[in-house]
C-alpha cells in the first residue's frame, strides 16, 4: 500500500518537473518563447478560454457531434459485433471483412463524407460513425469469445433459462470487455470528430484550433490542446475507474 | 449445395466490386460519393506520372517516420516493459496519453516546423510511437521468465541472456508491435497530407476534393490503402519467417484470444 | 587431500530464507547431506518444503543465507553447466529454436565450433533415444519428448552430476513410467551422480539408491532410507513387499 502511494508521489513529481521544465525553459531563453510560450501563459489563455461564451458554442458543437456519433457506433457496433459473432456461419463470412477493415486507414476515407454529405452535422456524425463502428464489433468478437462455453454448460446443467443464462453468464464474462469497448470507441470517436472539423467545418474545436494553426496562435493552439486533452483523459479515466470497480465478478481472469 | 464460408466471403467481395461498377453508374449512388471503379481506374491511369511523384513524396516521409516511431517505441517499451519500476511509474501515464487525440497536436506542428516533410515527419512519428511503445511494452512482460533462468543454469553470461533469450523471445512482440505502429505513421503521414500541406498522397486527396473530382479523390485513397496492406503482408511475411514457433505456440493455445 | 572428489556433493548447513515485498518465507531450515560419486539419489517431500529452492542452489543459481554446497570438492558460487547438468519441471526448451539447437545451446554459450557442436548434440540426441527429431521444433514434440530432449541439453557436455527438477511432473502417467526406465538407462550407460526431486513417492523409491526425506517449510532433512531393491529395476517391483514397504515408511513422514 505505502509503496503505491510512494509511485503515485514519484510520478507526480514526474509530471510537475515537466511542468516546471515547460514554464521555465522559455523564461530562461533556452527556447524561443513565441514557440513555446511558458506554462502560466497558456494557462491563463485556458483559463480565458473556458470563461468565454465563444468557445463554450464551439465545445457544445464538437461535444454534440461527438455523443451523437457516440451513441449510434457503440450500441449499433456491439449488436452487430454480437450476432456476427453468436452465428457460426456469419463470423466465418464476416469477421475477416470487419478484421480487414479494421485494420486499413479510414481517416483518409473523410473527402468522401463531404462529398456525399457537404459540410455539416450529419457528415461529421456519419464520419465519427465510420470511424469508431468497427473497433466496437472488434471488440464485441472478443466479448463473445470470452464467454467460456464451460460456464454456459454448467449453467445449463442447473437448470438455467435462457434469461438467467444471459443475466447470470453473459453479462458478467461481457461487462469488463465491452467497457473497453466503449473506452476505445470514445478515444475513436473524438479523434474522428475532431479531424473532420480540422479538416473542413465552420464550427467545432476542431475548426478553431485549425484556424489558430494557421494564424500562428501558439498560445492558443496549445491552450485548445490542454482543453481536448483534458477532456479525452477524464472521459477515460471514468471508465477506467468503472472497469475497476467491476473487476471483482471477474475472478479468475 | 452448401457453400462454405469462405466461398461466401469471396462472392460477396466479387459482388461488392460488381455493386461499386453498377451502383453509381445507375445513379442509385452519386457519382460524387462512390465514383464507379472504371472511372476510378481510369483517373489512376491518366495521372499515373502526377500520382507516382507525389507517392514518392508520401513513401520518404513514412520511411523516416517510421524509423523515428518504431526504433524509438520498440527501445522504449522494451526497457519499461523490463523493469517493474518504470512500469509502474510511465505505463499508465503512457495509457492515459493513448487516450488523448493527437491529431490535435498537427496545427502545432504546422506552426513549429512549417507546412514541409517536417511537420509530417514530426506528426507521424509522435502518432506512431506510443502504441508501439504499449505494444512492446505488454509483450515483453508474456516473455517466458523461466528462459532466463534455464539459461542461466546453462552458463549464459548478463549479455548471452539478453542476447541469445531475451531478444529472441521478444522478436514476435516486437513484429506485432511494428504492425500497429507503423500502420499509424502511415495514417498519420497522409492525413497531415490531407490536414495541409504542399506535396504527397494526402495533398492530392485534398486537391481533388476541392476540385469536386472524385474519381481522382478515390484513385488517390486506393493508393494509400495498397500502401498501409502491402506493409501489413510484408510484417506478415517477416513474422512468419522469424517468428514461424510464436504463431504454432499461439494457435495452439488459445485460439479464441486472436483478438486481446 | 588426494581423494577422488569426481561426481561428489556435499551439503553443509543450508539454510535460507526468502524475503519479497517484506514478507520472509523460511524455506529452508539446515539441511545437510551427501552424495557419493554414481549414486542416484531422490528428493521427496510436500509441495511449498523448499526442494526446488535447494536445487536452484545447488546449481548454483541461488545464493544461500546460511551453509554451504560443494561439488567435487569446490564450492558452488554461480552455475557451472560443465560440472552440473540441471534440468527442470517445465518443458523449459527455447521455442525458437530446433531440438538440436537447443541442445547445442550451451556448447555455442562457450563457443564450440559448430561442427563439433553438431556432432555431440546428436550423440546426445540419440543417447536419449531422439534419433531423427532434431531438426523439430518444441511445439512440433510430445510433452515426454521436450523432456528428453531437456536431458540431452543437460548431458550435451557431459557433466559428471545431473539435477532433476520434477523433470516428469507435467506428463501423464505412462509416459512418465516409460521416461523413468529411459532415465535409468541413461544413468546406467553414463553412471552419473544423479540427484532426483520428485514429490512421487513411488517415482523417487523406484529410481533411488537412497531417498532423502524433507518436511514441511521450513524443509528439513527428516529421514534417510536406502533402496535395496535389486537392480535393474523393474515395473513388477512396485507391487512387492519390500517397496510398498519404503513407500509406507516416507508416507507415514510427510503426512504429519
Ligand atoms: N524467489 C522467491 N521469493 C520468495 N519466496 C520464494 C521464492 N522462491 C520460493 N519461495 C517460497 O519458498 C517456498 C519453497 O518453494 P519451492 O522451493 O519452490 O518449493 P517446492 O519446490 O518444494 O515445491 C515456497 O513457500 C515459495 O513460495
Ligand atoms: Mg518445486
Amino acid at each position: 500500500m505505502a509503496a503505491r502511494y510512494e509511485t503515485a508521489l514519484i510520478r507526480l513529481i514526474i509530471i510537475a518537473l515537466l511542468f516546471g521544465a515547460w514554464e521555465f525553459a522559455p523564461r530562461a531563453d533556452l527556447v524561443n518563447a513565441r514557440l513555446l510560450p511558458p506554462a502560466s501563459e497558456v494557462f491563463t489563455v485556458f483559463f480565458g478560454l473556458i470563461q468565454d461564451p465563444g468557445f463554450h458554442g464551439h465545445l457544445a458543437t464538437t461535444l454534440q457531434q461527438t455523443l451523437t456519433a457516440f451513441l449510434i457506433a457503440v450500441p449499433v457496433g456491439a449488436l452487430l459485433g454480437i450476432l456476427i459473432a453468436e452465428n457460426r456461419f456469419a463470423g466465418e463470412v464476416f469477421k475477416p471483412l470487419v478484421f480487414f477493415v479494421f485494420s486499413i486507414p479510414k481517416s483518409i476515407f473523410l473527402p468522401m463524407f463531404i462529398l456525399a454529405f457537404g459540410i455539416s452535422f450529419w457528415q461529421k456524425v456519419a464520419f465519427g460513425v465510420f470511424s469508431t463502428i468497427f473497433i466496437v464489433m472488434m471488440t464485441a468478437f472478443a466479448a463473445v469469445a470470452s464467454v467460456r462455453s464451460d460456464h454456459i454448460r454448467v449453467a445449463r446443467s442447473y437448470g438455467a433459462n435462457l434469461r438467467q443464462i444471459i443475466a447470470r453468464v453473459y453479462l458478467p464474462s461481457m461487462t469488463p470487455v465491452l467497457l473497453e469497448a466503449v473506452r476505445l470507441a470514445m478515444i475513436f470517436n473524438f479523434t474522428g470528430i475532431l479531424l473532420a472539423e480540422m479538416y473542413a467545418s465552420r464550427a467545432g474545436v476542431g475548426n478553431l484550433i485549425g484556424t489558430w494553426g494557421r494564424g500562428f496562435q501558439i498560445p492558443q493552439i496549445m491552450a485548445g490542446i490542454v482543453t481536448v486533452a483534458g477532456l479525452s483523459i477524464l472521459f477515460n479515466e471514468l471508465v477506467r475507474w468503472f472497469e475497476r470497480r467491476c473487476e471483482h465478478w471477474r475472478g479468475d481472469r | 449445395m452448401r457453400l462454405d464460408a469462405t466461398t461466401v466471403r469471396r462472392l460477396l467481395i466479387v459482388l461488392l466490386i460488381v455493386a461499386w461498377e453498377v451502383l453509381p453508374q445507375a445513379g442509385l449512388v452519386p457519382r460524387l460519393f462512390l465514383p464507379p471503379v472504371s472511372a476510378t481506374v481510369a483517373a489512376l491511369w491518366g495521372s499515373a506520372p502526377e500520382y507516382a511523384y507525389h507517392l514518392w513524396v508520401t513513401l520518404q516521409e513514412v520511411a523516416i517516420s517510421m524509423l523515428f516511431a518504431c526504433v524509438g517505441g520498440v527501445a522504449a517499451g522494451l526497457v519499461i516493459g523490463n523493469s517493474v519500476r518504470l512500469r509502474q511509474l510511465l505505463l499508465p501515464l503512457a495509457s492515459a496519453g493513448f487516450a488523448i487525440p493527437l491529431v490535435i497536436l498537427y496545427p502545432l506542428f504546422t506552426a513549429w516546423f512549417g507546412i514541409g516533410p517536417e511537420s509530417k515527419i514530426v506528426f507521424a512519428s509522435v502518432y506512431g510511437f506510443l502504441p508501439t511503445l504499449l505494444g512492446t511494452a505488454a509483450g515483453v512482460q508474456t516473455i517466458d521468465r523461466h528462459l532466463v533462468t534455464v539459461a542461466r543454469s546453462l552458463g549464459a553470461s548478463r549479455f548471452q541472456q539478453i542476447t541469445r533469450v531475451f531478444l529472441p523471445a521478444a522478436i514476435p512482440t516486437v513484429l506485432s508491435s511494428l504492425r500497429i505502429g507503423g500502420a499509424l505513421v502511415i495514417v498519420g503521414v497522409t492525413v497531415a497530407e490531407m490536414l495541409t500541406s504542399t506535396a504527397g498522397i494526402g495533398f492530392l486527396i485534398s486537391r481533388y476534393r476541392t476540385l469536386l473530382d472524385s474519381p481522382h479523390v478515390f484513385a488517390a485513397i486506393l493508393l494509400v490503402l495498397a500502401m498501409a496492406i502491402a506493409f501489413d503482408w510484408l510484417v506478415q511475411l517477416i513474422e512468419r519467417r522469424v517468428a514461424g514457433w510464436q504463431r504454432a505456440i499461439r494457435t495452439e493455445q488459445a485460439p479464441a484470444a486472436a483478438y486481446s | 587431500m588426494n581423494k577422488d572428489v569426481s561426481g561428489t556433493i556435499q551439503v553443509e548447513g543450508v539454510s535460507h530464507t526468502f524475503v519479497s515485498n517484506g514478507e520472509k518465507t523460511h524455506a529452508l531450515d539446515n539441511v545437510s547431506f551427501e552424495v557419493p560419486k554414481n549414486r542416484f539419489v531422490s528428493i521427496v517431500g510436500p509441495s511449498g518444503c523448499g526442494k526446488s529452492s535447494l536445487l536452484m542452489m545447488l546449481a548454483g543459481l541461488q545464493t544461500p543465507d546460511e551453509g554451504r554446497i560443494i561439488c567435487e570438492g569446490k564450492k558452488i558460487t554461480r552455475p557451472d553447466p560443465q560440472r552440473i547438468g540441471v534440468v527442470f519441471q517445465e518443458a523449459s526448451l527455447f521455442p525458437w529454436l530446433t531440438a538440436e539447437k537447443n541442445v547445442e545451446f550451451p556448447l555455442s554459450l562457450r563457443g564450440v565450433k559448430p561442427a563439433v557442436r553438431h556432432d555431440r548434440a546428436r550423440e546426445a540426441l540419440a543417447l536419449v533415444g531422439l534419433e531423427g527429431f532434431g531438426s523439430r521444433y518444441p511445439h512440433e514434440l510430445s510433452g515426454g519428448m521436450k523432456q528428453r530432449v531437456s536431458i540431452a541439453r543437460g548431458l550435451v557436455q557431459d557433466p559428471p552430476i545431473l539435477m532433476m527438477d520434477e523433470p516428469f511432473a507435467a506428463l501423464d502417467e505412462q509416459t512418465r513410467t516409460v521416461m523413468g526406465d529411459e532415465l535409468l538407462r541413461i544413468w546406467e550407460q553414463t553412471r552419473k551422480t544423479i540427484l532426483f526431486v520428485t514429490h512421487s513417492l513411488g517415482e523417487a523409491v523406484y529410481l533411488a539408491d537412497q531417498v532423502l526425506v524433507m518436511s514441511a517449510r521450513p524443509g528439513r532433512i527428516i529421514d534417510r532410507i536406502d533402496v535395496d531393491l535389486p537392480r535393474p529395476r523393474r515395473f513388477e517391483m512396485m507391487s512387492t513387499q519390500p517397496f510398498m514397504e519404503l513407500r509406507e515408511r516416507i508416507w507415514r513422514q510427510i503426512r504429519h
